[in-house]
């Protein structure tokens, strides 16, 4: 189980070590305008291919490049009822941060729980290592922060419900 | 605090200090509300400052569990057999309460424990009220017993318009709680929650404790109950209740945990839920902690704003440039 974590984040980061290739490039069709071109998809000649990386049927992660901005997109694995709701309320307290998270997107893209929009700035103003470490460091913290809650939640249940019992004693 | 307690903290600090400060008129005129929808209202005049005033309002039963005279059943003979003398019933209650009492202060008995002990039971008037119907059936379970003319299926009321089913019979009561949640993630974390009694119940040392059992659509026994009674969003929770848990001392807290069940799962759900959000908060100070380690420049511009660089003149230059 643990080995395919590792190998699903080692072909996220060599991925992303071959992707996060970024440059300032002003917008072809209005003039002074830069922006993301991943975003607006309308030159073909600007992106590049899409990468998805499937760790199975629940986990996938997909990179789509342009020549100024880079989208990463997770699908996190939810097994039952309480890990969908514990996974849509973590994920939708970070989106609501974005801002002070800088490289997160406010909403995910289309079919995913959470996405990433790296521009050449980003890659400007802090060093590529770190912020793919960044960003690998957050896929394992998302994994790890929900089981943890999963775990606290099923623990206070035990606690709550052996109180309650015991009283009858 | 894990366990909800029975009386109500703020109208025992209140009761007390009257006691303690029984000659200084005061005018008091205090309302409240408890979780479920109880309000009490207390008021203490000049002229009479040993003479208080206590009023609550009940939660509005639904049509199943309606109070007959306004109180539940069985609730005016446990107030006076809790209370005795210092408390006279007011008839008809305050306007917007169901039950006014007069409690004369100066008859409180002089020794301290027991006063103490009184002031708490007072302070516990809800447990004393709303808990009398099930109160009367587990007493005759007691005595192994079934109160006579007493219906198949009782309903009782424990939220705003919201009742819980006894089936009371001779040898055992079996208690059934509808679970009904507003919000989608209150439910699904209470489902887990109620999952755990069941689960709990079977690990050792609890084999005395009531029997649980949990299920996603109504069970047998309420069979014949009203189409909205038997909608519930997380399930219903049936407890065995038998005469080993009401006898003596155990009857009052059994009244007090069965009455208060959903309230109970309630707070522990709202507990959760702050307790996860907490954990986020952290969680987000630590990321952004380790995205701020991306960036190298800060360090760099720090120093190039606070250092100053000197060039130092020496004698020779000094002596050439007057010479030359």
């Amino acid at each position: 189980m643990a080995n395919t974590l590792r190998l699903y984040l080692t072909c996220i980061r060599n991925t992303l070590e071959a992707a996060m290739c970024l440059q300032n490039f002003p917008c072809q069709e209005v003039e002074r305008h830069n922006k993301p071109e991943v975003e607006l998809k309308t030159s073909p000649e600007l992106l590049l291919n899409p990468v998805l990386i499937c760790r199975n049927e629940a986990e996938k992660c997909l990179i789509e490049t342009s020549i100024n901005s880079l989208r990463i997109s997770l699908k996190v694995k939810q097994a039952d009822e309480l890990e969908n709701i514990l996974t849509k309320k973590f994920l939708r307290f970070l989106s609501m941060r974005a801002e002070a998270f800088q490289v997160l997107r406010r909403k995910p893209v289309q079919g995913y729980d959470i996405s990433f929009l790296i521009t050449n700035y980003h890659c400007e103003e802090m060093q590529k290592q770190k912020l793919i470490d960044f960003i690998v460091q957050f896929m394992e913290d998302i994994d790890k922060e929900i089981s943890e809650l999963k775990m606290s939640v099923n623990t206070r249940g035990r606690l709550v419900a052996t109180e309650f019992l015991k009283q009858f004693i | 605090m894990i366990l909800l307690q029975s009386h109500s903290r703020f109208l025992l600090q209140t009761l007390l200090n009257r006691v303690q400060n029984l000659e200084k008129s005061v005018e008091l005129d205090y309302h409240w509300v408890e979780f479920d929808d109880v309000r009490y209202h207390v008021q203490v005049s000049m002229k009479n400052p040993h003479i208080l005033l206590l009023s609550v309002s009940l939660p509005t039963p639904p049509l199943e569990a309606v109070f007959l005279g306004g109180l539940p059943f069985g609730a005016i003979e446990a107030i006076k057999a809790a209370y005795g003398v210092i408390v006279q019933i007011l008839d008809p209650p305050r306007d917007g309460f169901n039950l006014t009492l007069k409690l004369n202060l100066s008859k409180l008995p002089p020794d301290e424990e027991y006063k103490h002990a009184l002031l708490v039971k007072i302070a516990s008037v809800r447990e004393v009220v709303l808990g009398a119907p099930l109160r009367v059936i587990l007493k005759y379970l007691a005595s192994r017993t079934v109160a006579p003319d007493m219906d198949h299926l009782v309903a009782l009321v424990h939220r705003p318009n919201e009742s819980f089913f006894l089936v009371p019979q001779a040898e055992k009561v079996t208690v059934v709680f509808p679970m009904r949640f507003k919000d989608s993630i209150d439910t699904v974390l209470a489902t887990s929650f109620l999952q755990e009694f069941v689960e709990s119940r079977r690990t050792a040392g609890l084999s005395n404790a009531p029997p649980c059992l949990w299920s996603h659509s109504p069970p047998l026994e309420l069979k014949g109950a009203t189409d909205d009674a038997l909608s519930a969003n997380a399930g219903f929770v049936t407890f065995v209740i038998f005469p080993r848990h009401v006898e003596g001392k155990k009857l009052d807290r059994t009244v007090w945990n069965l009455s208060t069940f959903h309230a109970y799962v309630n707070y522990h759900v709202k507990c959760s839920e702050g307790f996860m959000h907490t954990r986020m908060r952290r969680r987000v100070e630590s990321l952004i902690q380790a995205l701020n380690r991306a960036k190298p420049d800060q360090e760099k511009t720090k120093k190039t704003a606070h250092t100053r660089s000197f060039k130092r003149l020496s004698l020779k230059d000094s002596c050439t440039n007057s010479s030359s």
